[in-house]
């Protein structure tokens, strides 16, 4: 019973997931990123046998004759808490590319267009180049930064 | 734990020794108040000449038919962490340690680390998590490192704050997030039905699991490596980032990244699901083909030189699935000849490909603009000549011409093609080299001939004679080792049978790894308790 419903859980999240990272909105990105994550964290978590009130430790060493019903796998935990460390951290990292971003849109924006908002929403639209008046050919990278400061 | 001539304990070495020396760059130039772009560049030339001593070190050892294991803290084989290396991880650790030298060369050259703080201490991250991958013994620290030397790039692709590169940088960090959670399902699947991680538990373990597992955890994992490694269906996050960052920067990506995919293709489906992968030789030829078709018609529909290039990182990642769709047959000598002719492309294409990333990126610097079509990249033969014969060279290896590593890395793997029979891959891939050459024969007119539009006189970033060395040396040195290779091709063809055959060869990985049983651990443990 416990296993169905945690296996409907993942199942929920790994749908809600899917669709909001399928938006085109920068929160909704992350959030949907997240849900993903949090998803494979509860998949993980049922990967030993779910028994509630069972700690992950041997309590009583000297009576122990090997029952594995007395303590709970520890191991998944483990994994659990590293791969939440790692979704942090490159959560936090994406935020500050998204802030990033804005920062750099806001300021420099100098075409006005009918859908600037929408278009401004999206990182993976192609015509967001041409918003930021920086570069005429999206594909070519610009050395402007570089070639100012080598040499004068 | 089996007897080694060298400590074993030497395996620790390639990941601690680019942490320290990282670590070093970030904290101790800042608390001394040195000029810190300088003595992280130092730290750093420390640190990867150091990882290339220990690297070769190791390739040594291995090479003898050795296999080295570190049980991390003496914990038995399934509980604790297990290190492991055999001639690939070794092999793939020199060509990492070689190409982390050679990059860091480079950078100095060509990039102003004034405007890119802690660009050096970066990419010694990446260069642990990479040599971590190559060590790990079991599937969870393989995700870890993964996702350590992702962390790295991510940093470094979007190092220089461009809105393109954060653009780039946003789908690459999304594409790869999926793919790396959905290898951590698959670790998860594989723990609550199998009950292990150690690979060499895993491949006592997984054939005698229900088929329905295996299909499914291998299938998980198959997506989830190839949309690492960039293969036909996964591969839109590379060209789509690749072109971004510093040239420096995309040089790295170009020879590693994708290529620990491809690593742990040939780690995992030979070690734990032999039988699936005999079923599946068809499906991984299809995949072969079809990636190296995308990627070389992609190099040719693009009009950036690097784009062009990052496309056929896509299209060579192809021939060496094709090597591992070979290793699938259920005849020995096939599989290893397969898998061998995988290995020395594998070898090839690192080397030459950062070596042309590098010559790309460099003509790029000069001419400033990568576009062929701003007629701006025009004439560099007039320009810079040293340039122009270094391009050359390395466009002659990666199309496969005699002297070089790419002649006998395509003749191999086209002899295993038809000894076993598989005609139609055999002519996808000969097709697919005639169309590689033809794309690099088109950067080469358009950049390289004509008259150039910039004046002689005309300041590039890599005037100075020490910038220019800085810059072209590294890339003649990794051209040097690919003429090394494709003459003393004899011996580089042998040592990579060596690293296949120990791929192979199962029962030898894992009893040198031994795993132990649970059960029995934990009644002895027990006794000793009562008593």
């Amino acid at each position: 019973m416990n296993g169905l419903v945690a296996a409907l859980a993942v199942g929920m999240l790994f749908a809600i997931g899917t669709y909001l990272v399928l938006s085109r909105e920068q929160i909704n990105l992350i959030l949907g990123l997240n849900l993903y994550s949090y998803a494979v964290n509860v998949l993980l978590f049922t990967s030993t046998t779910l028994r509630s009130g069972v700690p992950p430790i041997i309590e009583d060493k000297q009576a122990f004759a090997g029952e594995i019903t007395q303590f709970v796998d520890p191991i998944p935990q483990a994994l659990i808490l590293t791969a939440i460390v790692i979704s942090f951290g490159i959560t936090a990292f994406l935020i500050v590319l998204f802030n990033r971003r804005h920062t750099l849109i806001t300021n420099y924006v100098t075409v006005e267009l009918p859908e600037q908002s929408f278009v401004a929403n999206d990182p993976f639209s192609p015509e967001a180049h041409y918003l930021t008046g920086l570069d005429e050919d999206p594909e070519d990278y610009d050395w402007l930064e570089d070639t100012l400061t080598l040499k004068t | 734990m089996p007897e080694t001539t060298l400590n074993p304990n030497w395996l620790a070495a390639p990941v601690v020794i680019p942490l320290l020396t990282a670590a070093l760059g970030l904290f101790v130039s800042y608390w001394l108040r040195l000029r810190v772009a300088e003595w992280q560049y130092r730290a750093t030339l420390v640190g990867t000449f150091a990882n290339l001593g220990v690297a070769i070190l190791l390739l040594v050892t291995t090479l003898s038919g050795e296999r080295i294991v570190v049980q991390v803290g003496l914990w038995e084989a399934p509980f604790g962490i297990t290190l492991y290396a055999d001639a690939l991880s070794a092999v793939m650790l020199t060509l990492t340690a070689i190409l982390a030298v050679a990059v860091t060369l480079y950078s100095r050259g060509t990039l102003d680390d004034r405007k890119r703080l802690n660009y050096y201490p970066l990419t010694l991250f990446l260069v642990m998590g990479v040599n971590g991958a190559f060590l790990a013994g079991d599937i969870f620290n393989l995700y870890v490192f993964f996702e350590l030397l992702l962390m790295a790039s991510f940093a470094l692709l979007t190092l220089g704050g461009q809105i393109n590169q954060i653009n780039a940088g946003i789908r690459y960090i999304f594409l790869n997030l999926i793919a790396s959670l959905f290898f951590l399902a698959t670790v998860g699947i594989i723990y609550s039905t199998v009950g292990t991680l150690n690979m060499a538990h895993l491949a006592l373990r997984m054939p005698e699991a229900p088929r329905s597992i295996q299909l499914l955890t291998a299938g998980m994992l198959l997506i989830a490596y190839s949309s690492k490694a960039g293969l036909f269906p996964l591969f839109s996050w590379l060209p789509d980032s690749y072109h971004t960052p510093h040239p420096a920067v995309t040089a790295f990506f170009g020879g590693l990244l994708t290529k620990v995919g491809i690593y742990a293709l040939f780690r995992i489906y030979p070690l734990i699901y032999p039988g699936i992968l005999q079923e599946w030789q068809g499906l991984l030829l299809v995949v072969a083909g079809l990636t190296m078709v995308t990627g070389v018609f992609g190099a040719l529909a693009v009009n950036t030189i690097r784009r062009a290039l990052t496309f056929q990182i896509i299209s060579h990642v192809g021939f060496m699935v094709m090597g591992l769709g070979l290793a699938a047959s259920d005849d020995p000598i096939a599989s290893a000849f397969g898998l061998t002719a995988g290995i020395i492309y594998l070898v090839h294409h690192m080397i030459v490909k950062t070596s042309l990333l590098m010559a790309g990126g460099a003509a790029e610097i000069i001419a400033g603009s990568g576009s062929l079509l701003r007629n701006r990249l025009v004439g560099l033969r007039q320009l810079n000549p040293t340039l122009t014969f270094v391009y050359f060279i390395a466009t002659m290896s990666l199309a496969g011409m005699p002297p070089f590593s790419g002649f006998i890395s395509k003749v191999s793997l086209l002899q295993g093609a038809l000894n076993s029979g598989h005609w139609a891959i055999a002519a996808v891939s000969l097709i697919v080299s005639f169309f590689t050459l033809m794309s690099m024969l088109r950067l080469w007119q358009k950049a390289f001939w004509g008259k150039p539009t910039l004046s002689a006189s005309s300041v590039s970033p890599i005037d100075e004679p020490l910038r220019q060395w800085l810059t072209l040396t590294p890339i003649a040195i990794l051209l040097v080792l690919s003429l090394a290779l494709g003459i003393f091709s004899d011996r580089y063809f042998r040592w990579s049978e060596v690293a296949a055959y120990q791929i192979l060869d199962r029962d030898a990985y894992i009893s040198a790894v031994a795993p132990t049983d649970a059960i029995e651990y934990v009644d002895a443990y027990a006794g000793a308790e009562h008593e």
